[in-house]
């Protein structure tokens, strides 16, 4: 299965700008959704469920982890790949997202045609 | 101390006694009653010189009891002459005169020629008068003086108990002429006063000295009654016993093995009251050593019975707890805790004198206190079990520890503060660095396909980028001096620092559109750090700027200060976005950024607000508005004191 459609959480204006490049270079008919912060994107998710989730985790109102367990709480059926993409590598971050059974990736910002591939095989199973 | 005051009374009581005797005596003599000395001889054994010379020793030993030195040492001058003279005439056979000098007797009882004293009460007088002589000019007891007082107390004891047991030698030296019983017994109690009175400045021991006197006393009546023995048996020619040893070898012995016995004894007993003292000595010493190791420790010690009840507590406890050691003595020990302990303490001590099971008894944990006042404070509790001749009592030693953990919070929440701040920095100083190599690797695929004008924005999100680089790197230098800066107080001209803080913001696009106004009266100033001052105020200004309503009609930002309660408040309040309820409480913290889509922020501007409010010795407050936000920060007002300003506020 191809991806379809990819919902982008990141409060940063240029991190947006750099996603929503990337992803139109690598599949320009992908859908893109946008979400400033983990409560805005929980909006969108209660009207639809994209095919992936590109999830920043620093990010004022709601940040990442908070909004992954309201994710986990609130809703029976999850994107099948949520990908944390992130400007530092700490482990215990990377830990702490993993346990989520939904989180497949952990990517370090920026975005790259590379983790985008990574996502599609992941969706492909 | 009552039992030298006891010794004076024995002192005074001597010397009433010769007085009372010497007088009645003089008495007698004088007024002649033929009749009374016919029916009565015993009566006039006494001399009317030697009445008189009791009545002069008599006085003297009150005197010098008194403290007065040179008028008893003259008085006894005549009393030692007489005692010279009167045994002389008996060594040599002389007649001196000195006989009938005052009184001619009317009777001659008890002496081979009238008015003549005996030997022995000659010499005793001479050893009495030499003795006080002595004892007024130094006004002190010494060896000497207990030995004169030695010699007359057991010539006079010997004659007083010859009188009991018809011993005559013992009063009788010269046939005919004996020492009166009257003469004896004021000796006996002269003697006793100048041995006793006083010794205990020369540390004799009482006891041991009354016992030696009665051993020599008692030698001296056996050696005496062997004499008389063997004068008897000399006059009549006769033995005493006609089989076996004789009454002499026998008495001979008897006086060899008790003498011994009794010597023994003494000896035993001067020992081993010197080894008490001794013992008595080394405790009150080891007591005191150990008693001002108590007092003077740093740490509380406190004991208490099986039941709780307080037994002690030494000075440092009255320190810790507040409370006077009258205050704790008798009262049970939780009065010293804080509730559950407070409650629960019975039973713990309950248990642990049923199971044994310790839960701090040996072992020693940190709990807590309360002091007299309510306060409540962390202390470190050892307590030991300790058996006492069957009773078992609980020390405890208690150590204040309020600073200790003060500063162990102090230096976790600063460690907390630090990990935090190296997790933030690590991710925002690299986040505009990711997504600038983002931005770049994107720039070069625009200029390869000819995309100029995509190009030139995207340069201009990378310059962004760096500009917020700049920031973040600028406030955590911002930071850095806040925490390590060294500044002098100094009186802050407040309506100006604030105009020049205005000014400083000028530049941005912003402020054009926003009216900024400011209030704060001219002639108000604060003594305190400039430097830190301006950050406070720049930073509260930016914030407002930054935070305006693009929406609002009129925006505007208002600045205040003004004094209350003892303290400067300055207030900066704007018509902007507000915070949001639910952000408030992360407020002030670090690297929280509160508002969505203005991420020009560092996250850091409101956490060294608070910073510097508090290395300024104040605080940052935030009041919501109906629209938009009033910061305040809040510092101590040196100039102005609390009472000043508003009386009866704490």
């Amino acid at each position: 299965m191809k991806i379809n459609s990819i919902l982008v959480v990141d409060d940063d204006e240029n991190d947006q700008f750099i996603c929503e490049y990337t992803i139109r270079k690598f599949d320009p008919s992908i859908l893109i959704l946008k979400a400033f912060d983990g409560s805005e994107a929980l909006d969108i998710l209660h009207r639809e469920t994209p095919n992936a989730i590109i999830l920043d985790i620093n990010m004022p109102v709601m940040n990442g982890f908070e909004f992954l367990d309201r994710y986990a709480q609130e809703f029976e059926v999850h994107a099948p790949v949520v990908a944390m993409l992130t400007s530092s590598h700490l482990g215990k971050d990377r830990e702490r997202a993993m346990q989520y059974s939904f989180v497949k990736s952990y990517f370090e910002k920026p975005l790259q045609a590379d983790h985008l591939r990574v996502m599609a095989d992941l969706l492909r199973g | 101390m009552n039992l030298t005051w006891s010794w004076q009374k024995a002192n005074v009581a001597a010397s009433l006694w010769c007085i009372a005797v010497g007088v009645a005596m003089m008495a007698l003599w004088l007024a002649e009653p033929a009749g009374l000395a016919a029916r009565a001889p015993w009566l006039f054994g006494m001399k009317f010189n030697a009445a008189l010379a009791f009545v002069v020793v008599g006085a003297a030993l009150a005197l010098s009891a008194r403290g007065v030195r040179t008028l008893p040492a003259v008085l006894m001058v005549p009393v030692f002459v007489y005692g010279a003279l009167a045994l002389s005439q008996h060594l040599f056979g002389i007649d001196a005169g000195i006989d009938t000098l005052l009184d001619t007797p009317f009777v001659d009882i008890g002496t081979s020629l009238p008015g003549r004293i005996a030997p022995n009460t000659a010499l005793c007088f001479m050893l009495v008068s030499a003795a006080l002589a002595l004892r007024a000019l130094r006004q002190k007891n010494d060896i000497l003086q207990v030995a004169l007082g030695f010699a007359t107390f057991i010539t006079a004891a010997a004659a007083l108990i010859g009188y009991a047991i018809a011993l005559d030698f013992a009063h009788d030296w010269i046939r005919f002429t004996r020492m009166s019983f009257q003469s004896a017994s004021c000796f006996v109690a002269i003697g006793i006063a100048l041995i006793f009175v006083g010794t205990e400045a020369i540390s004799y021991h009482r006891l041991t000295l009354a016992g030696v006197l009665g051993l020599v006393t008692y030698l001296i009546l056996l050696t005496m009654a062997y004499y008389e023995l063997s004068r008897y048996e000399a006059a009549f020619g006769i033995t005493f016993s006609s089989t076996g040893p004789d009454a002499r070898s026998t008495l001979s012995s008897l006086v060899l093995i008790s003498g011994t016995l009794y010597g023994a004894l003494i000896i035993h007993l001067y020992f081993s009251s010197r080894r008490a003292r001794d013992m008595a000595a080394d405790l009150a010493e080891s007591r005191g050593r150990l008693g001002a190791i108590i007092d003077n420790a740093v740490d509380g010690i406190i004991t208490i019975d099986d039941r709780g009840f307080i037994l002690s507590a030494n000075p440092a406890c009255t320190r810790i707890f507040g409370y006077a050691p009258a205050e704790m003595a008798g009262r049970n020990v939780k009065m010293l805790m804080p509730e559950p302990y407070h409650s629960a303490h019975d039973g713990y001590l309950g248990n642990y004198n049923r199971s044994g099971e310790a839960k701090i008894i040996g072992i020693g944990r940190e709990v807590e206190g309360r002091r007299k006042d309510g306060s409540v404070f962390p202390l470190d509790l050892a307590v030991a079990k300790v058996e006492l001749n069957g009773a078992t009592i609980y020390s405890g030693i208690v150590r204040d520890i309020s600073e200790r953990k003060a500063n162990e919070r102090a230096l976790i929440e600063a460690n907390a503060e630090l990990e935090e701040f190296a997790y933030r920095t690590s991710h925002d100083l690299r986040s505009p660095i990711a997504s600038s190599m983002g931005l770049l690797t994107i720039s070069r695929e625009m200029l390869s396909e000819g995309d100029l004008p995509a190009l030139g924005q995207t340069l201009q999100r990378m310059e962004l980028n760096f500009r917020r680089l700049d920031h973040l790197i600028q406030n955590i230098i911002t930071i850095t001096r806040t925490r390590l800066m060294e500044e002098d107080d100094r009186p802050i001209d407040l309506r100006a620092l604030v105009s020049e803080a205005i000014d400083a913001l000028s530049h941005l696009d912003d402020t054009k559109r926003i009216r900024i106004e400011n209030h704060v009266p001219a002639e108000l100033t604060i003594v305190s750090k400039p430097s830190k001052f301006h950050v406070i105020v720049g930073n509260m200004l930016s914030n407002a700027v930054k935070y305006h309503d693009p929406k609002e009609a009129e925006p505007a930002i208002d600045v205040r200060a003004f004094r209350y309660a003892g303290k400067m408040r300055l207030s900066v309040e704007d018509n902007g976005l507000g915070v949001p309820p639910a952000s408030r409480h992360l407020l002030f913290k670090m690297f929280k950024r509160l508002h969505p889509n203005r991420s020009f922020g560092s996250g850091l501007g409101l956490y060294i607000l608070r910073k510097s409010a508090e290395a300024l010795g104040g605080a940052a407050l935030y009041e919501a508005r109906d629209k938009g936000s009033r910061f305040i920060i809040e510092l101590p007002d040196g100039d102005h004191h609390e009472d000043q300003l508003d009386p009866g506020r704490r």
